[in-house]
């Protein structure tokens, strides 16, 4: 079993369900990647890169999107 | 009206507006759209990760406006700085409104973690509009280090208050080389028109607007009441005076002498 700290909680993932990118990621968790802002082990990730950026049990990582504010 | 000019980029309008507050995303495009501002902010927070239809700013048509992440939530220069790089990371541009506030209940800016952010923000190449109190020297000192606007705040955040701080204000706007956008506080159309009518270059306005019976009736009453009041600055104002001035003439009474 992998475990990733996502948004500052960490989430169990079944070693056949572990995703293996950020884009994974973001499908499994059904978060629309367009909108999205990620950070792994505080490094920030392009989006474009997204796909290409491998995770792993263990890594920290935050998903942040625009809100409204003022 | 004359443009605003903010780093080089023109702006028909003179009022920002705020996304925050408003009671679903049809009325906060539709008062976005009735304000007549191009410069609209957004706060960066985590996803929430069970709800899918977070999105709320997908009403937001970004090639019209110009969307001005802001970096509410931090309360050191480090975490703004922080969210300021995602924030570029998620629009591609590098304007930020420099927001740092380590206090909830006033909500009032840390002048020294801003002037420390804003110094490292500008060395990244971001365009920085710091959010401050109402200080001339700490404007001067920001300006310095090269921020593209200052953003006094008129009253609290939110506390629909009007422009109390008006008198550092005018020192401010009086000493500036770099537009003076007055944000917070700002409760009627006649705080924004006061804010225009003494030389500020443009005004935020959020809470207002938001929480207004009518959103988009209120959003225009604002765009209006800051044409008013720039419109006033550039007539140049007459003086007061303490006494009666008469308007009508002061010869050709209907008595004898």
């Amino acid at each position: 079993m992998g475990v990733l700290k996502i948004n500052g909680k960490e989430k169990p993932f079944a070693d056949d369900k572990m995703p293996a990118t950020i884009a994974d990621l973001l499908s499994t968790l059904g978060v629309d990647s367009a909108t999205v802002v990620a950070e792994l082990d505080g490094k920030i990730i392009e989006r474009d890169k997204f796909g290409k950026t491998p995770i792993c049990s263990g890594q920290s990582i935050e998903l942040v999107r625009f809100v409204p504010g003022g | 009206m004359d443009k605003l000019i903010i780093a080089g980029r023109e702006f028909s309008s003179r009022l920002l507006v705020g996304t925050g507050k408003f009671s679903s995303s049809f009325v906060m495009a539709q008062a976005i759209e009735a304000s007549g501002a191009e410069i609209v902010t957004v706060a960066l927070r985590r996803v929430d990760i069970t709800n899918e239809n977070d999105d709320m700013l997908a009403a937001i048509d970004r090639k019209k406006y110009l969307l001005l992440p802001n970096t509410s939530g931090a309360r050191t220069a480090d975490e703004a700085v922080r969210l300021a790089r995602l924030a570029r990371a998620a629009t591609g541009i590098n304007w930020v409104k420099l927001e740092v506030t380590p206090d909830p209940y006033y909500l009032l800016p840390d002048p020294v973690e801003t002037l420390k952010a804003a110094e490292l923000l500008v060395k990244e190449d971001f365009v920085v509009l710091p959010y401050i109190n109402a200080d001339p020297i700490l404007s001067k000192r920001l300006q310095d280090v090269g921020t593209a606007t200052v953003m006094p705040l008129g009253s609290p955040i939110g506390s629909n208050r009007g422009l109390k701080t008006r008198a550092a204000i005018e020192i401010i706007i009086e000493q500036a080389n770099v537009p003076v956008i007055v944000d917070a506080g700002l409760g009627l159309p006649s705080h924004a028109a006061e804010a225009m009518e003494i030389g500020a270059d443009a005004v935020l306005v959020n809470t207002a607007i938001a929480t207004a019976a009518d959103p988009v009736k209120m959003a225009e009453s604002f765009k209006l009441a800051v044409q008013a009041g720039r419109t006033a600055f550039l007539a140049g104002a007459a003086g007061e005076t303490k006494h009666a001035s008469a308007s009508s003439p002061l010869t050709g009474f209907l008595r004898d002498q």
